[in-house]
């Protein structure tokens, strides 16, 4: 166990560095490594957890990243459907395959940092709101709120390490939300201050959108 | 919320908060365990009285001279009443969440809070094309400004708060790359720059100055 809490630390610690910005992949990740190092050494506290277990501990984070990784799973499997399968109009297509390569990214940075604790990949069929181009644009706006609420939900949880990476990927998240709800002709930022969800509220929500059962 | 002001310390509307709120209500809300510097601050409105860390205010005045400049910014290109179409109605939008994060934030602070500076938007709030490439560098600044500091961040219920707007500010940034033509998301990770990154880009803007003055051409320019 501690060798694998070990383990993880090191793997969140390829966050993507400023020096890798054009070329996210799995090697470049890796070459980020020690500047991240660097600068989880510099924190000493991100904040009092009490939302989950205890204080942000590696036992924690592999938990977190793994609700991350489920939403990241979820947007890569209703993406990759849409495309197929909706009969996308030239924006949302532009849209939908812009949007999945990130999702990719993320959900091979998020795998890759928990490793063998990575939890198995849910099985869920997301045809019924990716047949339409109209159902799948409604469901993607709420999809990426769902993603937002989650990262911020969760960032107090976690250790340096993984706030780190997790806060890299969230802005995205938001942008993504905010590209939707433009194309959509809807508020792109409807509140003031984004609200955080808990766990359960992720679940709920994915449900609630027919994409988790 | 009361007096339709966005209070920080109560976002809390999934119950994600709702022990850290308590702790705040209870018994001031210490997370240093250093024993960093704690200083009493009278927080908000309501019962709430926090006690948030030194540093956590600095990072606040940081972020709320962000803040104050955005405001300001929108506030003009409202005000000047020279954008039309889409800009004008974003601009009135944001302008307004802008304002009230200036606001959010000023109440967290009390009378730590900095005042606000001078601007002159030397013009930049007249045009559609002017005021959209100003936006989405004001946007994606301010993006990687929060996500710079967001990490010096002790107490958690001010964290989860910087982060809610951080996100936000990420919206708009997409929000006003569309409307620019630009690819709202344009990779799969957002990343932070530093306090001198940020302000060596904000000095560059010469947005702002030493006091009261505007090369716009018309009246009334925003000053708060």
């Amino acid at each position: 166990m501690q060798g694998g809490n070990t383990l993880l630390h090191h793997r969140l610690a390829r966050a993507p560095d400023r020096d890798t910005i054009t070329t996210t992949r799995g090697d470049a990740l890796r070459t980020a490594a020690l500047a991240a190092g660097g600068a989880i050494a510099a924190v000493t506290a991100v904040g009092a957890a009490e939302r989950l277990n205890a204080a942000p501990s590696p036992e924690q984070d592999v938990q977190v990243l793994n609700l991350l990784l489920l939403v990241e799973r979820v947007e890569v499997a209703f993406y990759e459907a849409a495309i197929e399968n909706a009969g996308l109009t030239q924006e949302l297509q532009e849209y939908a395959e812009t949007v999945l390569s990130h999702e990719q990214e993320h959900v091979s940075y998020l795998e890759n940092a928990l490793g063998d604790k990575a939890a198995p990949a849910p099985q869920y069929d997301p045809s019924g709101v990716t047949g339409d181009p109209d159902v799948f644009a409604k469901t993607a706006a709420r999809l990426e709120d769902i993603a937002v609420g989650a990262y911020n939900g969760q960032a107090a949880n976690v250790t340096p390490g993984a706030f780190l990476a997790a806060a890299r990927i969230v802005s995205v998240e938001a942008r993504h939300a905010a590209w939707i709800r433009s194309i959509r002709d809807a508020d792109p930022a409807p509140d003031a201050v984004d609200v955080p969800y808990s766990e359960r509220r992720v679940m709920r929500e994915l449900r609630a959108i027919g994409l988790a059962s | 919320m009361s007096d339709d002001r966005l209070n920080l310390l109560e976002l809390d509307v999934d119950g994600a908060l709702a022990e850290a709120h308590h702790g705040l209500t209870r018994a001031g809300f210490i997370v240093a365990a250093a024993g960093a510097a704690v200083a009493g601050l009278a927080a908000t409105t309501g019962e709430a009285r926090a006690a948030i860390p030194a540093s956590d205010q600095d990072v606040l005045n940081y972020a709320l001279v962000l803040e104050y400049l955005q405001a300001a910014f929108y506030t003009e290109a409202e005000r000047a009443k020279a954008l039309s179409g889409r800009p004008a109605a974003a601009a009135k939008v944001v302008g307004a969440v802008e304002r009230a994060h200036v606001q959010a934030f000023r109440d967290l602070l009390g009378k730590k809070a900095v005042g606000r500076p001078h601007f002159d938007f030397r013009g930049v709030t007249e045009s559609n094309e002017a005021f959209l490439k100003t936006a989405v560098a004001f946007e994606d600044l301010a993006v990687a400004a929060y996500k710079g500091q967001a990490r010096r961040i002790r107490s958690r219920a001010v964290l989860t708060s910087a982060l809610g707007i951080h996100t936000v500010e990420a919206r708009h940034a997409a929000w006003m790359r569309y409307l620019n033509g630009n690819l709202p998301a344009a990779d799969a990770y957002d990343l932070p720059r530093t306090r001198p990154q940020i302000n060596e880009i904000v000095a560059s803007t010469r947005f702002v100055v030493d006091r009261p003055q505007s090369a716009s051409k018309r009246t009334p320019r925003y000053t708060g």
